[in-house]
C-alpha cells in the first residue's frame, strides 16, 4: 500500500485480549475519570480530594445516606435487568421509560380504588401483577409491530414513553386529581405502600431475586438461548426453526413486565403516588447500565451501585460545597464516557501507519 | 508488550483530549456557583435549608424567595442572629423532594422550607423521622392541622395586593373610556392563570373585583395554561387573549413573557412576583409581590431561640408582607397613587373587604353561604363558614386560599386545567 495514502492511525476489529490486560484496560480509564473529574473540581475551585471524600461519606458514609444510595440504585438495577433480554437479542427497547409509567399506572390504579376492599397483602400482590401487565402489554405492541410488519423498534418503543407519559398527565389533572386544580394525585393509603424491611423499602429485595432469576433464564433456559441465537443471527434462527416473531413478543412482554413492575416498586415503595415523572429518566440511564455490565444481571448490581453513589455523592456535594448541580452531571458523564470508551479499546486495536505486517 | 504501552499511550492521549473538552464545559457552571455566606459568628447561628421548585433566573417566584431569604438574613444578623443557608435549588415535585429533605435534616438544619405546594407530601413523609427539625410547606395546608407539632404552613394574604393591582387596571381602563379610546363595553381584562386551582382563582376574583370597583363596565376573560411555569405558553395565552379584544393582561403564573406579550400587543399590564417594568416599559404598570421575607424573619428568630411559631401563618398589607412594586407613573393613570394609598388604609382598618358580597353575585344571586374547610379529605369544603359580616372572609380560617367560586363578569375560556 501506497505509504502516503495510508492514514495515520488505522482501526482494526480485535480477537481476543487476555483478561488482565482487559481489565487493566477498565482499571486506567477509571483512573482516567477521577484524575478529569478533580480537575473539574478543581477548576471550580474545590479540592478535589475533599469533594470525592463528600462523594463517598455523602453516599456510604451513615445509614441513612446507605438507605438513600440503595433507594436511588432499586429502579436502575430493575430496569437494567430488563432490557438485558432484548438487548441480547437486538432488539432496542428503548422505550422502559414508558413501560415503567405504564405499570406504575396501572399499580396506582389499585393503590388509589381499591385500597380499602382487599387484606394489604392482597392488594400489593395485585399491584404487582398488574403492573407487570400493563408495562408487558405497553411492551407488546411495538414487539407486535416489529414481527409483523417489521417496523422500526427504537423509534416506535420512543414513542411509546411520550404517549403514556402523557395519559398519566391527564389522569394527574383530571379523574384522579386530589384537590382541584392542583394537578396532584392524592398519597397511597399506607396499604398500598410497600413495607420497609432494613430502613428501605422491599423492593430491594424484588430486583436482587429478580437478578438471580434473569441470570438463570437467559444462561441456563431453552427461551435464553433463543434470545441469544436471534441476537448472533435472524437468519441461523429462522433456519433453526425457531418462530422469531413470537420469541421478540414473547422476550418484549417480558422486558416490559419487569419494567412495570419497577414501576409498581417505584410508585407504591418511593413515591407513594403517581406522577407524569415516575419513571425519571431511569429507564435511559438503565440503558447504560446494562450495555457497561455487558448484559451480565450480576455486574449490574455493581454498575447501578456505582451510579447511584454517583448520584446520591452529587447531591451531598451540593448541599456541603454549594457546587452547582449541573457540575455533578459532568462527573457522572465523565465516568460513563470514560468506561464505555474503555470498551473500545477492548474491541478494537489502532494500527499505526508504517507497520505494514498485520498485527496479532 | 510494547503495543499494550502504545495502546495505553493512546488511550491517554484520547483521554487527554476529552480533558480539554471538559475544561471548556465546566467554565460557564464556575460562575452560576452560589457565593458563600462568610459572616462574623454571632451569639446564636441557625442552620436553615430552603428546597426551591426553580433558581432566581426565573426572575419571579423562586427569585422572590430568594429575595426574602437575603433581606431576612440581613434583618437577622441586625438581631444578632446568624442564618447559615443551605439552598436546593431546581428540585421537583416528586420524590426527589423528599430526598432533598432528607438531605437537609441530615446536614443539621433546624428549619426546612419548602417553597412550592407540590412539596408538602412528599415533606411530609420525612417529618416524623426528625422531630427536632422544624418544616414548613409555604402555600400549602396540610401541614398545620396534621396533628404533627413540627410542621407548618405560611401563605400571605396576597389577594389584598391583587386587589390594588386591579385597582390600577381599571382606573387605566377607565380613563381609556373617558378618553373615548374604547368603549365602555370594551373594558375586558385578560387573565393568564396558571390552573384552575383557589389560590388562582381567588387571585382573579380579587383582581377582578379592584377592577370593578372603579371601572363599574370591566370583565374579564381567564385563559388557564397548566402549568405554573411555562414561558411560552403564558406568551401564547396573553397573545390569545389580546386578539380577543382585551385592553389589559394580567397574570398568575412565574415568567414575565405575558409583560412583554402585551407591550408588543400595544395593550397593558399587571404583574405578579416582580417588578416588570424594566422588560416592558409601556404596558407594565404595576406588580404585586409577597414579601417573605417577614415571616423567614420571625421563624427563623423563633427557632434561634428554642420557641414555637405559628403552625400556620398568614399576614398581608397590615406586616408589609404583601407589597406592590413602584407603579409606572408615566402610563398610569392620574390619581392612581393617591387612590391607592385611600384603598390601602381601608384595607388595613378593615372598613373595606376584598370579597364584599355586596360587590359580586354568583349566577345572579348573592353569595350567602360558602364553607371554607375540607375536613374529611374529599377536596369539597365542609366546614368553617365562610360568609359573614357582608364578606367572603378569604385566608381567615386557614393560610391557603380556599376562594374558588365563580363569579358573574369573569368567563373562564378553559378549565381543562
Amino acid at each position: 500500500m501506497n505509504e502516503q495514502k495510508t492514514p495515520l492511525i488505522r482501526l482494526a476489529k480485535r480477537d481476543s485480549m487476555e483478561p488482565w490486560k482487559v481489565w487493566c484496560i477498565r482499571g486506567s480509564s477509571f483512573l482516567a475519570a477521577i484524575l478529569l473529574g478533580g480537575l473539574i473540581f478543581l477548576l471550580m475551585g474545590n479540592n478535589p480530594i475533599a469533594a470525592y471524600g463528600t462523594i463517598i461519606s455523602g453516599s456510604l458514609g451513615k445509614n441513612t445516606a446507605i438507605r438513600q444510595t440503595v433507594k436511588l440504585a432499586i429502579p436502575l438495577l430493575g430496569t437494567a435487568l430488563a432490557i438485558a433480554p432484548c438487548f441480547k437479542m437486538r432488539f432496542w427497547n428503548i422505550g422502559a421509560e414508558g413501560q415503567i409509567t405504564a405499570g406504575a399506572l396501572a399499580a396506582s390504579y389499585f393503590a388509589l380504588f381499591w385500597y380499602d376492599k382487599m387484606p394489604p397483602l392482597l392488594l400489593l400482590t395485585v399491584m404487582c401483577v398488574s403492573g407487570a401487565i400493563a408495562g408487558g402489554l405497553w411492551a407488546l405492541i411495538p414487539a407486535f409491530f416489529k414481527a409483523k410488519w417489521n417496523t422500526n423498534e427504537t423509534l416506535f418503543t420512543l414513542m411509546m414513553n411520550y404517549i403514556i407519559i402523557g395519559i398519566v398527565k391527564w389522569l394527574q389533572g383530571g379523574p384522579w386529581e386530589g384537590r382541584p386544580g392542583s394537578q396532584i394525585i392524592p398519597m397511597f393509603d399506607s396499604a398500598a405502600v410497600l413495607p420497609k424491611v432494613f430502613g428501605v423499602h422491599c423492593g430491594w429485595i424484588i430486583v436482587l431475586v429478580m437478578t438471580v432469576l434473569m441470570y438463570i433464564y437467559m444462561r441456563y433456559s431453552k427461551q435464553g438461548y433463543e434470545i441469544a441465537v436471534i441476537g448472533e443471527s435472524e437468519n441461523t434462527a429462522r433456519y433453526a426453526g425457531m418462530n422469531v416473531g413470537r420469541i421478540i413478543m414473547r422476550t418484549m412482554f417480558l422486558s416490559g413486565g419487569i419494567c412495570g413492575i419497577v414501576g409498581f416498586i417505584v410508585a407504591s415503595g418511593a413515591n407513594g403516588t403517581l406522577y407524569d415523572g415516575v419513571a425519571a429518566g431511569v429507564g435511559f440511564t438503565a440503558i447504560t447500565v446494562a450495555w457497561l455490565a455487558q448484559l451480565n444481571p450480576f455486574a449490574m448490581i455493581g454498575i447501578s451501585g456505582l451510579l447511584a453513589v454517583l448520584e446520591k455523592g452529587a447531591d451531598t456535594l451540593q448541599t456541603r460545597m454549594a457546587v452547582p448541580a449541573s457540575i455533578s452531571d459532568i462527573i457522572t458523564g465523565i465516568f460513563l464516557f470514560c468506561m464505555l470508551g474503555c470498551e473500545f479499546f477492548i474491541n478494537y486495536q489502532m494500527i499505526f501507519r508504517g507497520k505494514h505486517k498485520e498485527v496479532a | 508488550m510494547k503495543k499494550f504501552l502504545a495502546l495505553l499511550l493512546s488511550l491517554v492521549m484520547v483521554l487527554s483530549l476529552a480533558a480539554c473538552g471538559g475544561d471548556k464545559g465546566s467554565d460557564t457552571p464556575d460562575t452560576t456557583g452560589e457565593p458563600t455566606e462568610t459572616e462574623e459568628p454571632a451569639a446564636k447561628t441557625v442552620k436553615v435549608g430552603l428546597i426551591c421548585i426553580g433558581d432566581e433566573n426565573d426572575q419571579g417566584y423562586t427569585y422572590n424567595f430568594i429575595r426574602g431569604k437575603e433581606a431576612a438574613t440581613t434583618a437577622l444578623a441586625a438581631k444578632g442572629i446568624n442564618v447559615e443557608w443551605v439552598v436546593k435549588y431546581n428540585i421537583g415535585e416528586d420524590s426527589t423532594c423528599e430526598d432533598a429533605n432528607i438531605e437537609l435534616a441530615e446536614e443539621g438544619c433546624q428549619l426546612i422550607i419548602n417553597n412550592s405546594y407540590g412539596f408538602e407530601p412528599f415533606m411530609l413523609k420525612v417529618v416524623d423521622d426528625y422531630p427536632d427539625v422544624q418544616f414548613i410547606a409555604c402555600t400549602n395546608q396540610g401541614s398545620w392541622n396534621d396533628g404533627k407539632d413540627n410542621t407548618h404552613n405560611a401563605f400571605a394574604n396576597i389577594y389584598e395586593g391583587r386587589y390594588l393591582a386591579g385597582i390600577v387596571a381599571g382606573m387605566k381602563m377607565q380613563e381609556m373610556i373617558d378618553n373615548g379610546d374604547i368603549t365602555a363595553d370594551q373594558a375586558v381584562i385578560g387573565y393568564v392563570g396558571a390552573y384552575s386551582f383557589a389560590e388562582v382563582i381567588s387571585g382573579f376574583t380579587a383582581y377582578y373585583l379592584g377592577a370593578k370597583s372603579v371601572c363599574p363596565s370591566a370583565t374579564m376573560k381567564v385563559q388557564f395554561v397548566g402549568s405554573w411555569s411555562d414561558a411560552t405558553e403564558e406568551g401564547n395565552a396573553a397573545a390569545a387573549l389580546a386578539d380577543l379584544g382585551c385592553v389589559m393582561i394580567s397574570q398568575h403564573s412565574d415568567n414575565t413573557s405575558p409583560a412583554t406579550t402585551a407591550q408588543s400587543r400595544g395593550v397593558f399590564h399587571t404583574g405578579y412576583n416582580n417588578d416588570m417594568i424594566s422588560v416592558a416599559p409601556e404596558a407594565s404598570l404595576v406588580s404585586t409581590r409577597i414579601d417573605w421575607s417577614y415571616y423567614f424573619e420571625y421563624a427563623i428568630e423563633a427557632v434561634a431561640n428554642g420557641e414555637a411559631f405559628d403552625q400556620d401563618w398568614c399576614h398581608g398589607m397590615d406586616m408589609g408582607a404583601v407589597v406592590l412594586t413602584d407603579l409606572n407613573e408615566d402610563i398610569a393613570a392620574p390619581g392612581t397613587a393617591e387612590k391607592l394609598a385611600e384603598v390601602e388604609a381601608a384595607l388595613a382598618d378593615g372598613s373595606l373587604q376584598v370579597f364584599d358580597t355586596s360587590t359580586f353575585t354568583i349566577g345572579g344571586e348573592t353569595l350567602t353561604n360558602a364553607f371554607a374547610l375540607d375536613t374529611d379529605g374529599d377536596f369539597t369544603p365542609d366546614a368553617e363558614e365562610a360568609v359573614f359580616d357582608g364578606a367572603f372572609h378569604e385566608s381567615y380560617f386557614q393560610s391557603a386560599p380556599y376562594f374558588a367560586l365563580q363569579i358573574d363578569g369573569i368567563e373562564w375560556l378553559n378549565s381543562a386545567f
